[in-house]
């Protein structure tokens, strides 16, 4: 398995020839960090772009808005979906157009998706197109937006959430298994423990990013989980928040240490590039389940300002 | 820092997570407090009719059903040294208990198909699910030899393949991994369905509804002497989660149970979405295919002393199960809280600070001359001085207020005294602290066992996490009065009832569909009770509950968000009608979640007497608009329309 050797380059130091890939996948949105990538790689992009717009984005916002920001590069060969949040899967006809196939040299910028989409996405192109490597883009944001102090206001979304598996992230539970949750922390505290009450584990696990993108945001972390982390059954472990092959490879040593009777649960609930590497833990291990809260509302605008913009190379197939 | 056996006694037991040892360890039997008047213990594994247990979160109903369940069976026999068929023929039932969690019945829905196409699969996995169960059961009384060979090979395992419709299973465990295989082929069905939006093409045919789960308990107690005198009980936890479709295909089931095939279900408060079955114009009915058992019960004097005591067992098992604790004896919650709070020496820490505000306060605000006031302080009372300050303003005499608490003071029994007692002691007490702390600008202080008891609103799991979070403070900031003196200090644990308040306030907005109207809806009825504690004329005192007919509302968005409010424990509805307050009709009353007192600085108990009543033009207001106009509910509402002859409430008369 060749789970410890991995790409992953800053994106100024990139000696990946952008020129060469056939489809650029990103969502459009209103934080700085939205076009970011495609801003840099633009003019050498020769092929399409696909950009995913999301209705619930899309409500009463202004032509001026941020989101917009992408009418402005020249992209001859752009085909832009819209899709619904809720329902990752509502952008597959117009996405299928496409005719990917193995060959295809696909990136995604994940900045902008939200985690159920691009996990969408990625079951996508490799169940059903059979692609086996893809690129992911990333811009990490310089800071995230805390209305109203740092340890218990932060939300990625707004109103009621509902706790689903990931469409095609179902695993599979053994008959007499014990349930294992791996939750990679966020800094919405209220959601590590209702996901941690709706999966009720025999075991709970947390992955807390660190180092994080600054120092205080790993402590941020682990005070607004401060229910969760202080239960003295639970573990916690740290894996770097922007690298996906760290995560996969924590995850990794957790399902080949002790008892290999658990039914696997991850809540990807940390940064993006957590998210990125459990969800390739998860296509190399189809019997892990991904649980996710859908809200029924995502804040437009949860970060600010663009910090280092990553390049993955990811192996979707094992 | 604190010994190595100490962690925190409170956090960390969940029931669905717990082991069967576990269970044991931690089970304090309700039946023996008599929490329910509803049903005896004897009818969870004998009652003919089918018995739906209902409570909010954390009322206890996993750990009642995973209790009665045969892995918990199981262990007890273990214990007992006596074989577990035994057990289930003494027991004369066996609990088979189901918890499908929320995600995992949320994936049988959407993707193009219809809810009948997912309806035929999930009665399929659901059939499977309940099968599997009952061949492990099987497998492990085979093992206590139960049944012999020959019964085993010549009629058991042949009449099960022709259950299942398998061709050639030889035995249990073969028939047990076919189940499993099919289990899985609907798995990664789930798991592959989005990015086909194709039906399910099984290699075989489905299992219809009742097919194993009543098909193999009949065939059991037709052919199998063992089960004779057995009831199959299918314990079926949150059941709220089911979807719509779902709950009709297992409704169907409770109207077709049969003489040994009793449901018992666990849910939270109108936790049904349908009462609907398969057949469209068909539907189910308390009393007729099920009863009801509450779990959450507002609690109420009456009710309260065997909640209380039950509390205390709860708690003391969780104490004795750290042995740092236990080895010091610190075992009973109550005094490690403090059984009562003591609002008198509260009250005495603030006018120390400056004991002119009262005086001060009542001149400046309220005009009232000066030396009156001065006539009627109370040196170190300070409740008794502001009551004494409030009679001042409904125009009572300086010189008779004086009289009447010298005499309260001094014990001699006066007409003028025993007024004045009753007022304070029964009536007043609790209000006056909330109305001396706004003249102080501080908040009161929510601590002691009886007030986290009320706090807990009847719901188990909200007293055991006010308990985690003050262990956690005191652990960190006093452990030595924790560990030497087996005492948590009165700041901790209000720190811990204000963290709890707004975790769970916070939680509102994120109730599915109705969160953010329900949110808005408390903010501004608890905004209406603080405006009751805050008023200096003390007519109606601890106002915090509300009259509204729930079922009369006509827009159907406000009557399901009310409901959403229920399920959620956010509001709770009182049992009986009552009056909303003297000479008025009865009504369904409704408490918010007292858990929520500490965010609105309001009462933690009901005292009956006035509530607020709401009709459904106020509710759509309540529930629409972020600014309400507090005044439209009059505090200030004329004595005179009370009546003549009426009472002022009594302490609890209404509860």
């Amino acid at each position: 398995m060749k789970k410890d050797i991995y790409q992953m380059e800053l994106l100024e130091d990139s000696k990946i020839n952008i020129a060469e890939l056939d489809y650029l996948i990103l969502a459009s949105g209103s934080d700085t960090r939205a076009y970011e990538v495609l801003g840099k790689i633009a003019s050498h992009l020769r092929n399409k772009i696909i950009v995913i717009h999301f209705k619930e984005r899309l409500q009463n916002l202004a032509l001026s808005d941020p989101l917009f920001n992408f009418k402005k590069l020249t992209l001859p060969n752009l085909q832009e979906i819209t899709s619904e949040i809720k329902d990752p899967s509502s952008c597959l006809e117009e996405i299928q157009l496409n005719n990917f196939s193995p060959t295809s040299k696909i990136a995604i910028d994940i900045s902008c998706f939200t985690k159920p989409y691009f996990y969408f996405l990625l079951k996508l192109l490799c169940e059903r197109f059979k692609i086996a490597n893809i690129l992911a883009f990333y811009t990490e944001p310089k800071s995230y937006l805390f209305t109203n102090g740092l340890f218990s206001t932060f939300h990625t979304n707004s109103g009621p959430l509902v706790p689903w598996e990931i469409p095609g992230y179902s695993g599979y539970e053994a008959r007499g298994s014990k349930r294992r949750l791996i939750i990679l922390l966020g800094f919405d505290g209220d959601l590590s423990k209702e996901i941690n009450e709706d999966v009720s584990p025999n075991e709970t696990i947390v992955i807390n990013g660190f180092p994080s993108y600054t120092p205080k945001f790993k402590d941020i972390s682990l005070i607004a989980n401060e229910k969760l982390v202080s239960d003295h059954n639970i573990t916690i472990k740290y894996a770097r928040a922007n690298n996906p092959f760290d995560i996969y490879n924590v995850l990794n040593r957790i399902k080949n240490k002790g008892n290999p009777g658990f039914f696997m649960n991850i809540a990807p609930l940390g940064t993006k590039p957590m998210a990125l590497g459990a969800c390739l833990f998860a296509l190399h291990n189809p019997d892990v389940r991904i649980i996710y809260p859908l809200p029924e509302n995502y804040e437009n605008k949860y970060s600010d300002m663009c910090w280092n913009s990553w390049v993955y190379g990811l192996p979707l197939m094992n | 820092m604190m010994s190595g056996l100490y962690r925190n006694p409170f956090s960390g037991v969940n029931a669905v997570q717990l082991t069967e040892a576990k269970i044991l360890e931690y089970w304090c039997n309700p039946f023996i407090y008599d929490l329910f008047t509803e049903i005896k213990e004897e009818d969870v594994y004998g009652d003919e009719m089918n018995i739906v247990f209902m409570g909010g979160r954390s009322t206890g109903k996993s750990m009642f059903l995973r209790y009665w369940s045969f892995p918990v069976q199981l262990e007890i026999a273990r214990r007992g040294n006596i074989p577990v068929s035994d057990k289930l023929r003494a027991d004369k039932g066996i609990g088979l208990y189901f918890r499908i969690d929320g995600p995992k019945l949320k994936s049988f829905f959407g993707n193009g198909l219809s809810d009948d196409y997912w309806s035929a699969l999930f009665t399929n996995y659901f059939e499977l699910l309940v099968g599997r169960q009952y061949i492990e059961i099987l497998i492990q009384l085979a093992f206590e030899k139960v049944f012999n060979q020959q019964i085993l090979s010549s009629d058991l395992v042949p009449g099960l393949n022709e259950i299942f419709q398998f061709q050639d299973k030889g035995s249990l465990d073969e028939i047990l991994q076919e189940i499993d295989n099919r289990i899985r082929e609907v798995e990664v069905y789930l798991g592959n369905v989005p990015f086909y939006k194709e039906p399910f093409l099984p290699s075989h045919r489905g299992y219809l509804s009742q097919s194993l789960s009543f098909g193999i308990a009949k065939f059991l107690t037709n052919k199998m002497d063992y089960f004779r005198e057995i009831n199959f009980v299918l314990l079926l936890d949150e059941y709220e989660n089911f979807l719509e479709y779902q709950q009709k295909s297992i409704n169907t089931l409770l109207r077709f149970t049969q003489s040994q095939i009793k449901f018992r279900i666990g849910m939270r408060l109108e936790g049904f979405r349908t009462f609907a079955m398969i057949s469209e114009d068909d539907f189910i009915k308390v009393g007729r295919e099920y009863r009801e058992v509450r779990l959450e019960e507002i609690v109420n004097i009456k009710k309260g002393s065997s909640y209380f005591n039950f509390l205390v067992d709860v708690s003391k098992k969780r104490l004795e199960a750290v042995p740092a604790i236990n080895e010091r004896k610190f075992t009973n919650i109550k005094s490690i809280l403090s059984e009562k709070e003591n609002v008198e020496q509260d009250a005495l820490e603030l006018y120390q600070a400056n004991e002119n505000a009262i005086i001060n306060f009542f001149a400046n605000s309220k005009k009232v001359p000066l030396a009156d006031l001065e006539k009627v302080r109370s040196p170190n009372k300070p409740l008794l001085e502001l009551m004494n300050c409030i009679l001042l303003t409904r125009g009572n005499r300086a010189e008779d207020i004086k009289a009447a608490m010298e005499d309260y003071l001094a014990r001699r029994k006066t007409d003028a005294e025993k007024k004045y007692r009753l007022d304070y002691v029964h009536k007043y007490k609790l209000s006056l602290s909330f109305l001396l702390c706004s003249i102080y600008r501080t908040n009161k202080l929510y601590y002691s066992f009886n007030t986290f008891a009320f706090l807990s609103s009847g719901i188990i799991g909200h007293f055991i996490e006010l308990c985690r979070i003050a262990f956690d403070e005191a652990g960190w900031a006093d452990n030595e009065s924790l560990m030497n003196r087996g005492e948590i200090n009165k700041q901790f644990q209000n720190n811990a009832a204000v963290k709890l308040s707004n975790t769970e306030k916070r939680q509102i907005n994120r109730i599915e569909t109705y969160g953010g109207i329900i949110s808005r809806f408390i903010d501004n009825i608890g905004n209406i009770f603080r405006e009751y504690h805050l008023d200096f004329k003390m007519r109606y005192p601890e106002v915090n509950q509300f009259a509204i007919n729930v079922d009369a509302i006509q827009n159907e968005k406000t009557q399901k968000a009310l409901k959403a409010a229920i399920k959620w424990t956010v509001i709770q509805k009182k049992p009986t009608m009552q009056t909303t307050g003297p000479n008025e009709s009865l009504q369904d009353l409704y408490t918010i979640n007292r858990v929520l007192a500490p965010v609105f600085q309001i009462s933690y108990r009901t005292r009956g007497g006035k509530s607020v009543i709401l009709n459904e033009t106020i509710v759509n207001d309540l529930i629409s608009s972020d600014k309400i106009n507090i005044s439209l509910f009059p505090k200030d509402e004329p004595i005179g329309k009370k009546g003549k002859n009426s009472k002022p409430p009594d302490l609890f008369s209404q509860e």
